[in-house]
């Protein structure tokens, strides 16, 4: 759980870093007129002569910068309306608007300050760009490297450019090209100074450019199926941006000026736009696949009907959102741990490298813990009123299976403790009374001949009577020790025993079925308790023969005694008892006593 | 006759031991265990092994495994297998192992030294031993329809003295009749229950156990 928290601030740091705008159809509307009426604008001044911008060059490449970024900034008004990942949007807005810079940079007497303020915002759209691809698919970069990139190049893009905006004076740049009279804010012209920070920042956009398509690649390459497939679509236009700006980068090193009649950056370029309109189709995508999985989290309220088998919320959610992997722990408090839907105790989930927790809490307590894809979006915020109503159902009915399951499991030990008991105090007989007794008869039999050897008659007929006597305490001693533990069971195995059984038993008792292998103490115990009691009951009910079967089928050992007995049945409760606290079921027809019993 | 006695309560095997002594056989070694019973078997080499059934360290059935091994190494060496309970599978389950030279007595049975001393005797002939309990017990199991109705009185006594491993001419000098007579009653015995008859003597007290068992 402690992950989840620290991802919760996490993500707020991050929508701290973009904005935090509550979006209505009002602004949207509002940003959408401003966002056409400053790209015609920016179509405009591309038109005007003089203008070096590739934007300039001809009608086809002003249409193409035009056509991209308004796919920025239209693709993210759709993604702020459609849902769930409004920071993308915002992203895909703000990359819109700084995406125009180098026209009003380029503005061939243009307004000074328009003209400076181009050049400032041109710097910001690699640095959008690279943070929307590295929080795509979830609004949020989730790797702790992927969040440092994020900052560093923010840092680095803020940092250019209020260098830049100090100490450069295009008049003095020999590099310049679509500017070079404007830079009103320049408070001390330092063209070396101005040199290094452009070429630091050209290296700086190589290396970044670089890190951004290894990160997505690992992800790609970490990610599990379903994780795999939310990022495959951001691959082939994450190569186009970040591979044209990388090469633009180091292009500019060997050839520092930037003419749109150069073929290879007229090249990239293209590729360029390309690029940044399929990205924000992807991103348009993402959001809508995102919004149809929230549609289907809410649809889950029709799934779930009034008595659901355990199970199905998390069977529902994970096909809702489609994480076949998703799990789901339930928080037991009485008892301190996590339980499944059936109640089997579980360990606590922990996130894992494409994996997180959510906790989702009602009233104040923790109902259940999710484990699900990292792609996914904020479940917490995105599950409806019935899925958690369906949860804590499933809470409830969870934490009453693990109680019943408790209970079975205490009632096995007491039975189990029981036997062990009986098997001791036979034991203890055996190797005690039973043995003082049989040694005391060995010595009266030795007295015996002794005393007929002298000739006394009355001490040998007194002691030929305690002969007797020793023996039937004996039998009795004998019969007494076996009632408590049949030691044939426990030495021998199930079939010797039921073999014994048949042997002394008060009806004619057939064996079918054979059971040779060995089986856990308990279940052998149950089984011959079904068989002794069976025949028991059925000479009660004055049968003369009995069928005995008992066979292991597959996971189960299934111990049948059917017999002819025609008196009324009477509940057996205690064998019931046996048989339950073992797992099983104990089934009495009229002719027949039955039992199932778990022997995995 | 010399027999090695192996119990492991030292109470009841000084009462063997005194008794056996009593009756003029001589104890050559005493073990409390079927390890110590294997070393006495044959350092000393007795006729019979006289061995409870239920033995450290599991107080299982070391009593039936010993005896295999004794049987296996020393197949002169007889075994009489003593045990607290009446339970046929064992009695069965050793002389299945053993073709001869095996006995099974309850222990009570030991307090009549005569019967013991006669079951040595037996043993050491190569006859089989099996305590009369038992043979009474699987005579009178309740069966369905009684195969053994079809035998008269005498035939059953018959059979019962040859499932405790008697031969016809000791059943003959137990019953006080001739050896041809309990021959024509095994015939007749063997012929009514449809069983193989075998001059075998230890093939015949397995076939007539497991028929009274299975029937």
């Amino acid at each position: 759980m402690a992950s989840t928290d620290a991802r919760g601030r996490l993500g707020v740091t991050i929508r701290e870093v973009t904005l935090s705008i509550r979006w209505t159809d009002r602004k949207r509307l509002a940003v959408g007129v401003v966002g056409v009426a400053y790209a015609l604008a920016a179509l405009a001044v591309a038109q005007v002569p003089g203008s070096k911008t590739f934007a300039a060059r001809s009608g086809a490449t002003a249409a193409l910068v035009v056509v991209a970024g308004l796919s920025l900034i239209v693709s993210g008004l759709i993604v702020t309306s459609v849902g769930p990942i409004r920071r993308l949007g915002e992203l895909l807005i703000l990359a819109g608007f700084t995406w125009f810079g180098p026209v009003w940079e380029g503005w061939d007497f243009g307004p000074p300050l328009v003209r400076s303020i181009g050049m400032l915002l041109s710097g910001f759209t690699f640095a959008l760009l690279a943070h929307l691809t590295l929080a795509y698919p979830t609004g949020a970069a989730t790797a702790q490297a992927d969040r440092w990139l994020v900052r560093a190049v923010y840092g680095e893009a803020v940092i250019v450019a209020i260098g830049l905006a100090l100490v450069r004076d295009p008049f003095f740049d020999p590099n310049c090209w679509i500017n070079c009279i404007d830079n009103v804010f320049v408070l001390w012209s330092l063209p070396d100074l101005s040199r290094v920070i452009v070429v630091a920042d050209r290296w700086f956009t190589v290396a970044a450019a670089a890190a951004v398509v290894v990160s997505v690649s690992w992800r790609l390459a970490k990610g599990s199926g379903a994780a795999r497939r939310a990022l495959l679509l951001i691959v082939p236009p994450m190569v186009l941006v970040f591979g044209a700006i990388w090469a633009r980068a180091v292009a500019l090193t060997a050839t520092p000026v930037e003419d749109p009649a150069e073929p290879v950056f007229f090249a990239l370029f293209v590729v360029a736009v390309v690029g940044v309109i399929l990205l924000a189709l992807a991103v348009v995508w993402a959001a809508v696949r995102s919004r149809i999985q929230h549609r289907s989290l809410g649809r889950i309220v029709t799934d779930l009907r009034e008595m659901p088998a355990p199970g199905s919320v998390e069977a529902a959610l994970a096909s809702a959102v489609g994480d076949p992997e998703l799990r789901i722990a339930y928080w037991l408090p009485a008892s301190d741990r996590f339980v499944d839907a059936s109640g089997t105790p579980v360990a606590e989930p922990t996130a894992g490298a494409d994996r997180s927790v959510t906790t989702l809490v009602r009233d104040d307590r923790h109902v259940a813990v999710v484990s699900h894809l990292a792609t996914l979006p904020d479940l917490e915020r995105e599950i409806g009123t019935a899925v958690r109503l369906g949860l804590e159902n499933e809470r409830l009915q969870a934490e009453v299976l693990a109680h019943l399951e408790e209970l079975r499991a205490s009632r096995a030990r007491i039975v189990e403790t029981g036997d062990e008991e009986r098997r001791r105090l036979e034991r203890d007989l055996h190797d005690g009374a039973q043995q003082r007794l049989l040694a005391l008869s060995y010595d009266l039999r030795l007295a015996h001949a002794s005393a007929e050897a002298e000739g006394d008659e009355r001490a040998a007929s007194l002691l030929s009577d305690a002969i007797e006597r020793s023996k039937a305490a004996l039998d009795e001693l004998r019969e007494l020790a076996h009632g408590i533990y049949p030691t044939i069971l426990a030495e021998a195995g199930l079939g010797p025993a039921i073999q014994t059984l048949a042997d002394a038993a008060p009806i004619a008792v057939e064996l079918r079925g054979a059971v040779e292998e060995r089986y856990p103490s308990a279940i052998e115990v149950a089984a011959y308790l079904v068989v002794a009691e069976g025949i028991d009951d059925a000479a009660r009910r004055g049968a003369t023969f009995a069928t005995v079967d008992a066979r292991r089928e597959g996971t189960r050992m299934l111990v049948t005694v059917e017999d002819d007995g025609s008196g009324t049945r009477v509940p057996m409760v205690a064998l019931a008892d046996r048989v339950g606290a073992v797992g099983g079921t104990l089934v009495l027809e009229s002719q027949r006593t039955r039992a199932e019993l778990p022997c995995a | 006759m010399r027999v090695v006695v192996a119990d492991d309560v030292m109470l009841t095997r000084e009462g063997i031991v005194r008794l056996l002594h009593d009756a003029g056989i001589e104890v050559v070694a005493e073990a409390e265990d079927a390890e110590a019973l294997l070393q006495h078997v044959r350092s000393t080499h007795p006729d019979v092994a006289i061995v409870d059934i239920r033995m450290p360290p599991t107080n299982t059935d070391e009593g039936l495994v010993a005896a295999r091994a004794i049987r296996t190494e020393q197949p002169d060496v007889g075994v009489l297998l003593l045990s607290h309970y009446v339970e046929p599978s064992y009695a069965m389950r050793l002389i299945e192992d053993q073709p001869e030279r095996v006995g099974y007595l309850l222990k009570d049975r030991v307090s009549d030294i005569a019967v013991v001393v006669d079951a040595l005797r037996r043993i050491v002939e190569g006859e089989t031993v099996i305590d009369p309990t038992i043979v009474s017990r699987l005579v009178g199991r309740r069966r369905r329809e009684d195969p053994l109705g079809r035998l008269t009185e005498r035939e059953r006594e018959v059979l019962g003295l040859i499932a405790e491993g008697m031969s016809n001419k000791a059943i003959a000098a137990r019953l006080y009749v001739t050896e041809r007579t309990v021959e024509a009653h095994v015939t007749q015995i063997f012929q009514k229950l449809g069983l193989p008859e075998s001059p075998d003597q230890h093939r015949r007290v397995l076939a007539v156990l497991a028929f009274l068992r299975g029937a």
